[in-house]
């Protein structure tokens, strides 16, 4: 009776924070396009009329939401935040093809939602070409969205997604920059996003300043900075990172993937601290940059061992910049790698799905639960010789519960299941079966080109509708850690 | 003090009971040498003294080790069941390998040993070609490794390794023939060996009256007896079934793999009881059927509809063949399925990986494995939406305790580990990426030809040495459902 009273509108009331929050969000995405809004009109490249439209009608709709939502107070709840960030991932990319419709002639709508998804998730797939000709602001706003995408991603990593139990990911580093114990979710994530966000600025700003002494021009270097540190993998260039043909150049990509492969909440630590003691500490960090260059050795010595290359040097630089930024999952390429003995990109294929930190903005199931999945089969082994002896496993030397154990493991489940599932769909489809294997693997770990038909040298352009919407829900999945996104969708959700 | 005085050869003796056994396992193979020695000698096939010396010589290693370790008496204990199995599967191919390399002066030591392990695995999986002109007695030979294998493998799941504990293989099925409480090795496998293959011996002769009234010789009917029933896959015929074109052998051939795709308990409780009720109670029965049966469905719908077939009857007839065969890991053909559409073949070859029972004679992680990870994976979205319920795993009504859900969820990273690593491996070594892939999974899952350059059309000699020993070992791991020859190479296993 009382609670009756309480709630004259129960719907609308339950979901009205949810809606006041996504509404702000909204907004805050509506004023990010004023960004290549202000250089288009500068630069006059002929796309202006298309960003003031793309504002107006963002700005409007986040407002009516906002307003329409703000008398009804409330606290954001846990299960919200699943709602909230399946919304804002499959929403915002709607509003981000606004300028790309308006301004690009024959691109459909599935092609332009994929490419906001692929920046949004800081995947990196293109179904887009001739990407020299386009005007600045639109390459501009497409690195830009991977930007964003990396500021949601590590948040999401960090804040969120311990909070909601998904996947095992309360194994992601504990040493978070606020307070853990705190369980509303607005002031936690508003703290915790303000440390990290800042940590995020200052290297995007030191990667586009080593970029322009590197050699590219500024706008190059604005562009390029924001996808090398969301690990996104767009380009200004068709050519990619062969348009320079520059090792300097290369050589800061490569730096600079590496750190933004490690979670952004031990690079805050460092920063706070003043030590490099907190990356000895993270579990996860040594090991990302020695399964990268570890393996950036390797395949130079496959290629050089196989001829690709006269000499080893060349192979050298050829294979730690590919490797790098396909294990990253970036996506960058200076070569077509794809035309290297099959090894070769199979084995980066393969990196790139464990390779980068929890925490960072790349892609794929990250090296915490890689390390445990391999703990957990470690183990399988001492029980097997000694039945009765209790092993626990320990990450960082503190024991890991059998309940996260049991989340990493059904992660791992559900993530090979996608895998299989989508490939077998794409090649019901018709498609190949390297092609279909490597583009549900790229997009699920947000890495971006895949072999064969849609391999660096090509773009997914020459997927149908069909396939295309597989591979956006695949980079969905894939951002979303597959739980945040499948959760939302069984009816045990949205029972009382 | 006293352990000494006990022991004077503390090694011997410790294996001595092992030994033993295993000597009168080789002995026991070595006599088994008579059934194509029998046959080569009535039909005068030109392989008669090659069976004579490999019967002669099988039979005196045997004795000699057996002689060597008959004094010292004791119990084998439950760690010699890694070694004895380990050493059953590994050593019996050498000695298999006697006959095909006297009478094959060709065959080199590695494919010898492929084609021996292939039989003995129930792969069926095979070096040879010209099969037709082949001393008919070397195929008897070949399949009869093949039919070994099965009674091997049957006992091995049934009794062996729920004892060993490994890979979860507890939650195989628990109502076994046998006394499950008496934790000695050998009275316990005796027991249930006798209940086992009591039918399988039943319903061998079955088929071989079966395949004889739907129009094959008796010769043909024996060998093709039994490399159904074990799920090998060998043929006396390059062509497979495709040799005698016909609707009613194929029939006959369906309903037997679908039959040995069964636990073999299951159809001992039921022989016993004289009631279908325990096929109803069996967990997995009802599944496999359907997974098999429904994908066949499916794919004749998809062959028709890709107008691959022009009747639908006629799609519905090869790929009924085609998918049980695969899915049963068996192997064998009546067309070349590699040149479907590849979502056809690959479907197969993922369907082998789990849709055969445990304790049949098919390979795989087994249906039971793959309910567990469905099962988990399903428990995770519940524990996601109610963080706090308690949702116990059950298996046909009955709890399944953590440790063994841990133990399935090693066995699926070590498979997919496993997997992965080995195709990586033939690909660096030059394979193309279907070959290495499919030459993988139909290797470690028993079932025998791949796709591309080692599809049904083809077969395993266009390997090279190196890359037929990683098929032997993944047919090895496959068959001893890995953690059962991996243990043995863990440095804890030889610790006191």
């Amino acid at each position: 009776m009382l609670r009756d009273l309480r709630v004259p509108i129960p719907v609308l009331a339950r979901f009205a924070p949810l809606a006041s929050t996504f509404g702000l969000i909204v907004v805050m995405f509506g004023l990010s396009i004023l960004v290549p809004l202000i250089v288009s009109h500068v630069l006059g490249d002929g796309a202006e009329g298309a960003y003031d439209e793309a504002v107006a009608i963002t700005l409007v709709a986040g407002a009516v939401l906002w307003l329409a939502s703000r008398r009804y107070s409330g606290e954001l709840q846990v299960r919200d935040g699943f709602l909230l960030v399946a919304a804002v991932y499959l929403v915002l990319p709607i509003f981000a093809t606004l300028p790309l419709m308006l301004q690009i002639e024959g691109l459909s709508f599935t092609d332009a939602y994929f490419e906001a998804a692929s920046g949004f998730t800081a995947s990196g797939a293109s179904v887009l070409s001739d990407l020299d000709r386009l005007p600045a602001s639109i390459n501009l706003w497409r690195a830009q969205l991977i930007w964003m995408g990396g500021m949601g991603v590590v948040v999401l990593a960090v804040a969120i997604l311990p909070l909601l139990g998904v996947g095992g990911s309360q194994v992601f580093k504990a040493e978070t920059p606020t307070p853990m114990k705190d369980s509303k979710l607005t002031p936690r994530i508003t703290e915790t996003a303000k440390g990290l966000w800042r940590v995020y600025l200052l290297l995007t700003v030191a990667c586009g300043v080593a970029y322009w002494l590197a050699g590219m021009s500024a706008m190059g270097a604005v562009i390029h900075a924001f996808t090398t540190i969301g690990l996104g993998g767009f380009s200004s260039h068709d050519a990619s990172f062969g348009h320079w043909n520059s090792p300097l150049i290369e050589a800061v990509a490569i730096v600079f993937m590496l750190i933004a492969s490690i979670n952004f909440a031990t690079h805050f630590v460092v920063f706070r601290q003043r030590a490099l003691a907190p990356y000895a500490r993270d579990p996860e960090a040594a090991l990302v940059v020695l399964a990268m260059l570890g393996s950036a050795i390797l395949v130079a010595v496959f290629l050089f061992g196989h001829g690709v290359y006269d000499s080893f040097p060349t192979a050298l630089r050829y294979a730690t910049f590919n490797v790098v930024s396909v294990a990253s999952t970036t996506g960058y390429s200076n070569t077509d790698f794809g035309l290297w003995p099959i090894f070769a990109p199979l084995w980066m294929l393969y990196l790139c799905c464990f390779a980068s930190s929890s925490g960072s903005t790349g892609g794929g199931i990250k090296m915490i639960r890689a390390l445990v999945l391999l703990k957990q089969s470690v183990r399988e082994f001492t029980r097997i010789v000694h039945p009765r002896a209790v092993a626990p496993l320990r990450i960082g030397g503190n024991p890991v519960s059998n309940t996260l154990i049991f989340a990493v493991l059904a992660y791992m489940l559900v993530y090979g299941l996608t895998m299989v599932g989508l490939s077998l769909l794409l090649t019901a489809t018709g498609l190949d079966f390297i092609t279909a294997f490597s583009a549900v693997t790229a997009c699920i770990n947000n890495m971006g080109p895949g072999l064969g038909q849609v391999g660096p040298a090509t773009t997914y352009a020459v997927l149908t509708d069909f396939q295309t919407w597989l591979c956006t829900i695949a980079m969905l999945l894939g951002r979303l850690e597959l739980f945040t996104l499948l959760v939302v969708f069984t009816p045990a959700f949205w029972r009382k | 003090m006293l352990q000494t005085l006990r022991a004077p050869l503390p090694v011997l003796a410790r294996y001595a009971p092992l030994a033993q056994t295993l000597a009168l396992i080789v002995m026991i193979f070595g006599l088994s040498l008579a059934l194509p020695a029998v046959i080569a000698h009535l039909l005068g096939d030109g392989a008669e003294t090659a069976y004579d010396e490999a019967l002669a010589g099988t039979f005196a290693c045997g004795a000699l080790l057996w002689l060597a370790a008959r004094g010292h008496r004791g119990e084998l204990q439950v760690r010699d069941g890694f070694l004895l199995v380990a050493l059953a599967w590994t050593v019996l191919p050498a000695f298999a390998t006697i006959p095909l390399l006297l009478v094959l002066p060709e065959l080199s030591f590695t494919d010898a040993y492929f084609e021996a392990v292939s039989g003995l695995t129930t792969s069926g999986a095979t070096t040879l070609s010209d099969l037709d002109k082949l001393p008919p007695s070397i195929n008897v030979w070949r399949t009869q490794l093949v039919w070994m294998g099965g009674m091997g493998v049957m006992v091995l799941a049934v009794a062996i390794l729920p004892l060993l504990g490994v890979g979860g293989a507890q939650v195989f099925k628990a109502e076994t023939p046998g006394p499950m409480k008496d934790t000695k090795l050998t009275p316990r496998i005796t027991e249930t060996a006798k209940g086992l293959w009591a039918v399988y011996f039943g319903m061998t002769f079955v088929c071989i009256v079966g395949l004889k009234l739907a129009g094959m010789t008796w010769l043909d009917a024996l060998i093709h007896a039994f490399s159904t029933m074990g799920l090998g896959g060998f043929s006396s015929h390059d062509a497979s079934f495709g040799y005698w074109d016909s609707p009613a052998i194929e029939a006959v051939t369906i309903v037997f793999m679908l039959a040995a795709s069964l636990n073999f308990a299951t159809h001992f409780l039921a022989v016993r009881r004289r009631s279908f009720l325990p096929y109803a109670r069996d967990p997995e029965a009802g599944m496999v059927m359907l997974a098999m049966l429904g994908s066949v469905l499916m794919i004749a719908l998809y062959l028709w509809w890709t107008a691959t077939y022009p009747s639908f009857w006629t799609a519905l007839r090869f790929s009924a063949f085609n998918v049980v065969s695969i899915a049963s890991t068996t192997g064998f053909a009546n067309t070349d399925f590699a040149l479907w559409p590849i979502f056809a073949p690959l479907w197969m070859l993922y369907l082998s990986c789990f849709a055969t029972s445990s304790g049949s004679t098919g390979g795989g992680m087994k249906m039971i494995r793959a309910l567990v990870l469905l099962k988990q994976s399903f428990r995770e979205f519940t524990r996601i939406i109610h963080p706090r319920a308690m949702v116990p795993l059950k298996i046909s009504g009955h709890a399944v305790e953590n440790n063994l859900i841990f133990a399935v969820l090693a066995f699926m990273l070590v498979y997919g580990a496993t997997m992965v690593g080995m195709s990586l491996l033939l690909t660096a070594t030059g394979l193309d990426f279907i070959t290495a892939f499919s030459a993988v999974a139909a290797c470690i899952n028993n079932m025998g030809p791949g796709l591309g350059q080692v599809g049904p059309a083809a077969n395993y000699a266009v390997l090279t040495d190196f890359q037929t020993w990683v098929c032997t070992i993944a047919m090895l791991l496959g068959r001893l459902e890995l953690f059962t020859l991996l243990v043995v190479f863990t440095p804890a296993f030889w610790r006191k």
